[in-house]
Parts: C-alpha cells; sequence; structure tokens
C-alpha cells in the first residue's frame, strides 16, 4: 500500500524554553488508516500535529506528504494544501465569533476560489444536512452550545473533503452524547471517502476507537 | 480582492472603533507631514526666488525695526528730492505691490497694482504667457502706459486691450495698454522671509520710470523705499544713502546684502522652521509610535481571526498583500480627505476675494502642494512598510493551533 506520509524527525527545539521534544522520532501513516496519539500533557502531541499539518515547518529531520518533501514546498503550497488535502477538527471555540456558522464553515471555500460554485454549495448543503446544523447557519458561534459548534468545526474540516483530517482533542469540552457524535462523523468520513483521521487525545476511549494508537512519551 | 474585501467587511470594520482611532491617527500624521513638508518647500523656493539679488554689490534696504519712524511728518517734496538723488547717484531696482484698485473682472476680485522699475523688471525676470515685456520710456502724461496683466485677468483684459481706471498711487485716470499676460501663480517673494508670497494672478504690473515718480503721491515713494534693491554699489554708497534718508525724511533704513538678509532668516526664522520640523518629527514619531500599538493591539484581539483564516488556507504572503492593501486604502482615503482639505483652503482665497493668495493649480493645488502630498506620500510609505511587517512578525510569532483556540 502507498503511505500517505513519511515523517523523520530527530528534534523539535524550543530554543527560548530551552528544551526538545519528538527526539528520533519517525512515523508512517497508510491512506485509510485511523491513528490515534495520546501521551501526558507537554510531550509534543499537538506539536507533532501541527507538523503533520504544515502548521509547522521549524524541526530537524525529514517530512514527505503525498509524495513530496514538506521542505521543499512553497509557503504558498502549504497553505494550498491545509486548504485543500487536509482539514483541521479543532475544540469548539476554534471558530470567528463575528461570523455566521455559515460563513464559518465556508471559510475554505474562499481560498479555494469556489464559494460560489454551484457543486460547493451543493456540498455545503449535504454536509450541513448530515451533521444537523441547518437550524444554526445563520447564528453566530456565541449563540450555540458547545456541541454545535464542535459540530460546525467537523463541518469546517470537512468542506473541501480532505484526504487527511487532523483532530487535536476534538471532544475535550463535549459531553459524552456529543463526544459520540463527532467520533462518529470523523470515521464516518473515513469509511465514505478513504480519509485518513489522525486523533490527538488524552481520552483512552476515544484513542481505542482508532486503528493504531501512537504513544509519545517523555525522554528522560 | 475577494478576499481583502472579506477582511474588510468581516474582520476588521468589524472593530470599527479601532479602524477610527487608526484614521485618526494616520490624519493627525498626515496633516503634520503635509505642513511641515510645504513649508520647507516653499522656504526653499522663496530662496531660489530671491537668489537673484543675492550679488555682489547688492545691497536691499529695509526699515530699522529699533527706529520709530513718522510717517506724518514726511513730506512728498522730500521724498521727491531723495529719488531725484538715487537717479542722480545710484542703480537701483524698485518694485512696490499692493496698491488696491477696483476694477471689473470676472472673478470680482479686487485687484492689486504692482509698481516696477527697469532694473527690478530685468532681474526678475517674469515670464508671459502671451504678449510682450514691458518697456518704461513712455510718457505718463501723453502716452497710454504699458502694463503686464496676471493670468487671472487675461480674459477680461487681454493683450493689446486698454484699461481706463483711476491710477492708486497718482490718484489720476490713466490709460494702461496691455502689453502682456503673467504666467500662472508668478509671484514674489519677500526678502526677508522667503517662505512668504505674493501672487500676481490678480495683479497688474505697471512700469514705473522718473516722470511716473514725479507724479506718484507719497505712497509709493516710502513704500518703495521700503524694498529698494541698490545695485553695483558699496557698503559706504548704501551707508551715505541711509545718512542722506535720515536728514530728508528722517527715517533710518538698514541696508543689507540678500546673504545678511539670508543669515538673518536663518538665525531667527530658519530656526524656528528647524524647531517646528523637529516638533513634527517627534510628534509624527508619537503618531506613528500610537498607530503601530492601536494595529498590535488590533492582532491581539483579532489572532483568533487571522489564525483561523492561515488554518484554513491563507499564507502569510497573502496576508501581507491583505495589510498592505489595507493600508494602502486606508492612506489613500486620508490622502484624499487631506487633498480636498488643501483644495478647499485654496478655494477659501478665490471664495474671500484675497487676490494676492488666488491661485491657479491642478484641482486647486498649486506644485507646492503637490510636492508637499508627494512627500507626505513617502512618508506614508514607510509608515505603511513599519506597520505592516510589524504585524506580520507579531502574527507569525503566534502559533496558528494556539491562536485559533484564543
Amino acid at each position: 500500500m502507498n503511505r500517505i506520509m513519511k515523517l523523520k524527525i530527530q528534534n523539535k527545539t524550543f530554543k527560548q524554553k530551552g528544551f526538545s521534544i519528538l527526539n528520533d522520532f519517525e512515523l508512517e501513516i497508510q491512506p485509510g488508516e485511523r491513528v490515534s496519539i495520546i501521551g501526558e500533557s507537554g510531550v509534543g502531541k499537538t506539536s507533532l500535529l501541527n507538523i503533520i499539518g504544515l502548521l509547522d515547518t521549524q524541526y530537524e529531520g525529514s517530512y514527505e506528504l503525498f509524495g513530496s518533501a514538506v521542505k521543499e514546498l512553497s509557503r504558498n503550497k502549504l497553505a494550498e494544501w491545509r486548504n485543500q488535502k487536509i482539514g483541521f477538527v479543532l475544540q469548539d471555540s476554534a471558530l470567528i465569533n463575528s461570523l455566521t456558522i455559515e460563513d464559518n464553515i465556508k471559510l475554505p471555500l474562499l481560498y479555494a476560489n469556489i464559494e460560489k460554485n454551484p457543486s460547493a454549495q451543493k456540498h455545503f448543503e449535504r454536509i450541513v444536512q448530515k451533521i444537523g446544523i441547518e437550524p444554526i447557519l445563520k447564528k453566530k458561534p456565541l449563540e450555540c452550545s458547545g456541541g454545535q459548534r464542535s459540530r460546525a468545526v467537523f463541518a469546517r474540516a470537512v468542506m473541501m473533503n480532505p484526504q487527511i483530517i487532523l483532530s487535536d482533542e476534538p471532544t475535550a469540552s463535549l459531553d459524552s452524547k456529543n463526544k459520540e457524535k463527532i467520533i462518529d462523523l470523523l470515521f464516518e468520513m473515513n469509511k465514505e471517502f478513504n480519509t485518513t483521521v489522525i486523533t490527538v487525545t488524552h481520552d483512552l476511549d476515544v484513542a481505542h476507537r482508532h486503528d493504531r494508537i501512537i504513544t509519545l512519551e517523555m525522554k528522560e | 480582492m475577494k478576499i481583502l474585501h472579506f477582511f474588510i467587511t468581516k474582520i476588521f470594520l468589524k472593530r470599527w472603533i479601532l479602524v477610527l482611532s487608526m484614521v485618526a491617527l494616520l490624519f493627525l500624521a498626515n496633516s503634520l507631514s503635509f505642513i511641515a513638508a510645504r513649508s520647507i518647500i516653499s522656504t526653499f523656493q522663496g530662496y531660489q526666488d530671491v537668489a537673484v539679488f543675492n550679488q555682489e554689490g547688492n545691497f536691499i534696504a529695509n526699515l530699522d525695526p529699533d527706529h520709530e519712524a513718522k510717517f506724518d511728518k514726511i513730506d512728498v517734496k522730500d521724498t521727491q528730492k531723495l529719488y531725484d538723488y538715487l537717479n542722480d547717484n545710484y542703480t537701483y531696482a524698485f518694485q512696490a505691490d499692493g496698491f488696491g484698485a477696483v476694477l471689473d473682472n470676472e472673478h470680482d476680485m479686487e485687484l492689486s497694482f504692482s509698481y516696477i522699475n527697469e532694473d527690478a523688471y530685468r532681474i526678475n525676470q517674469y515670464e508671459l504667457s502671451e504678449g510682450n515685456d514691458l518697456y518704461f520710456d513712455y510718457q505718463v502724461d501723453e502716452n497710454q502706459i504699458p502694463v503686464l496683466v496676471g493670468a487671472g485677468l487675461a480674459s477680461t483684459y487681454p493683450v493689446g486691450s486698454t484699461i481706463e481706471t483711476m491710477d492708486p498711487v497718482t490718484q489720476r485716470v490713466v490709460n494702461l495698454n496691455v502689453q502682456g499676460v503673467l504666467e500662472k501663480n508668478t509671484h514674489r517673494s519677500n526678502f526677508y522671509a522667503p517662505d512668504s508670497k505674493n501672487y500676481f494672478n490678480f495683479a497688474i504690473l505697471l512700469p514705473v520710470n522718473e516722470q511716473f515718480i514725479q507724479r506718484a503721491g507719497l505712497d509709493l515713494h516710502v513704500n518703495g523705499l521700503m524694498d529698494l534693491v541698490l545695485l553695483d554699489s558699496t557698503k559706504e554708497e548704501a551707508a551715505d544713502l541711509n545718512e542722506y534718508v535720515q536728514e530728508n525724511i528722517g527715517l533710518k533704513l538698514n541696508f543689507f546684502s540678500q546673504q545678511e538678509n539670508f543669515d538673518y532668516f536663518e538665525a531667527y526664522y530658519a530656526n524656528s522652521i528647524k524647531i517646528i520640523c523637529a516638533i513634527t518629527f517627534v510628534l509624527l514619531v508619537i503618531l506613528v509610535g500610537l498607530a503601530t500599538w492601536t494595529t498590535l493591539t488590533s492582532v491581539r484581539l483579532m489572532i483568533k481571526e487571522f489564525t483561523i483564516n492561515l488554518l484554513v488556507g491563507l499564507s502569510y504572503s497573502k496576508l501581507r498583500t491583505i495589510f498592505y492593501s489595507y493600508f494602502g486604502m486606508l492612506f489613500s482615503v486620508i490622502l484624499a480627505v487631506l487633498f480636498i482639505v488643501i483644495a478647499f483652503n485654496r478655494y477659501g482665497y478665490w471664495i474671500r476675494k484675497d487676490a494676492v493668495f488666488a491661485t491657479y493649480g491642478l484641482f486647486g493645488l498649486i506644485s507646492m502642494d503637490w510636492l508637499a502630498l508627494l512627500m507626505v506620500l513617502l512618508i506614508n510609505l514607510m509608515i505603511g512598510l513599519t506597520i505592516v511587517e510589524l504585524t506580520l512578525r507579531k502574527i507569525k510569532r503566534i502559533p496558528i493551533s494556539v491562536g485559533v483556540l484564543q
């Protein structure tokens, strides 16, 4: 099977704070794989997700994504891939409060220059219907519940049909009912489109629903 | 363009108080820069204008500021005697402005007469847009008097036309023949304060010869003395004349070379300009500092908006373009407002019928205004560059994954 990514990190150093993480870390993931990353706080889970999600390129090592060496890609290309190939599912607060839920969800379409495209509009309608957030589309995030906001964040992440979904504690502030819903939605995407799912979590129940669990540990 | 529109309408204008504060600060910075820049340009232009008098052997008269002049004791016979003495013993440039006259013209301006002798005319070399130069060998009582008119009078009094009017200094009806039209915005800079100017757009430039001086009254005689320039002379000859003036009409004049006038200007007025420029610079730094602080505060308040956009596909280079476009628009609006204020100020002279300061220019602005605006534009480029790069630096220092959860 062709791998979707191969990551080899010698270390990720925080010069100002004077420490390094992810020392001699290697990771290879196949398309459609569901991987969870667990570990204690400060071990580098979110940093790893930032590197995988092309938000951080300041590390020692090599990273091959979709067959290309990330360090050789321009900043514009990285932004384009973040827009079209990677979806980020974050906590429910990761929405712009001055925009409506609809505008928040459609934000990736703006950068792909397809916000007026009829098929994009159709895709948007299908997603909001599937996720069940039609009634809140005209509302602002602060007028919605935590569960509704989480689903809106999820909707935004899948708007561009990404090949990889990166989730960072997507259920941290949710009750068990809403937690289940979000994880179900993630795996439905995985099943329907063979989307690779990588989830950083503290929640072992959530972690165990993935195909593989990677545990990060502090170096002595 | 769509992304810029999105940022302006959905992000920046949502915090309109910050935008307004920024516009107010930048407008103040622009206004200050403009005033300072125009003063410098006007002074520089004035220096160039009066530099033609800065020759060896030229001495410019002015009334001694410490002398208490008793103008009411001066008699026209004595001043005539003085001018006869001058004509016999000296070569001098004579020009006296600001004698008001009422003459029909399409702008209903009160006109002013400027009296000039041959040497002053030769040295100043005023440019004409049409017609011929003045000549000075006319007979006051027998001939029409050749005159030049300002650009604002060209259509009412074209070249070749005759003007019958009461001459303000001879107090007699004279027939003036229009020889030529002065270029637009022809002006005379003050010898002692080069940033100050009289414009001749609504002036009639009348040639003065010995005969005319004999017919003229005390006003012209005394006013003419105030800016009299002795040519090809010496310090001793200037001192002799001063003595003669004091003995015969009781006025104490100082005769300085133009270089001494410049030195005087630099010692008093130029220092004031330097102080104004220094204060402007300090204020400008403070205002730019405040504007930068406001922007950085805005970044802190809007970091979530920026980082979420970066997360879903915005690149830092596009964000930089957005910021430059946004500040470009802000500066354009501010410059447009500044332009309107300046144009209205210039137009105000026309509304108030102020013939001495009414000027012509592209959209009402004269060349020094445009140059000052250009300098403001350059300053804006530097301010914009500073603010945008500092803002980008600040945004880049906040990890996207942290910013989105703020």
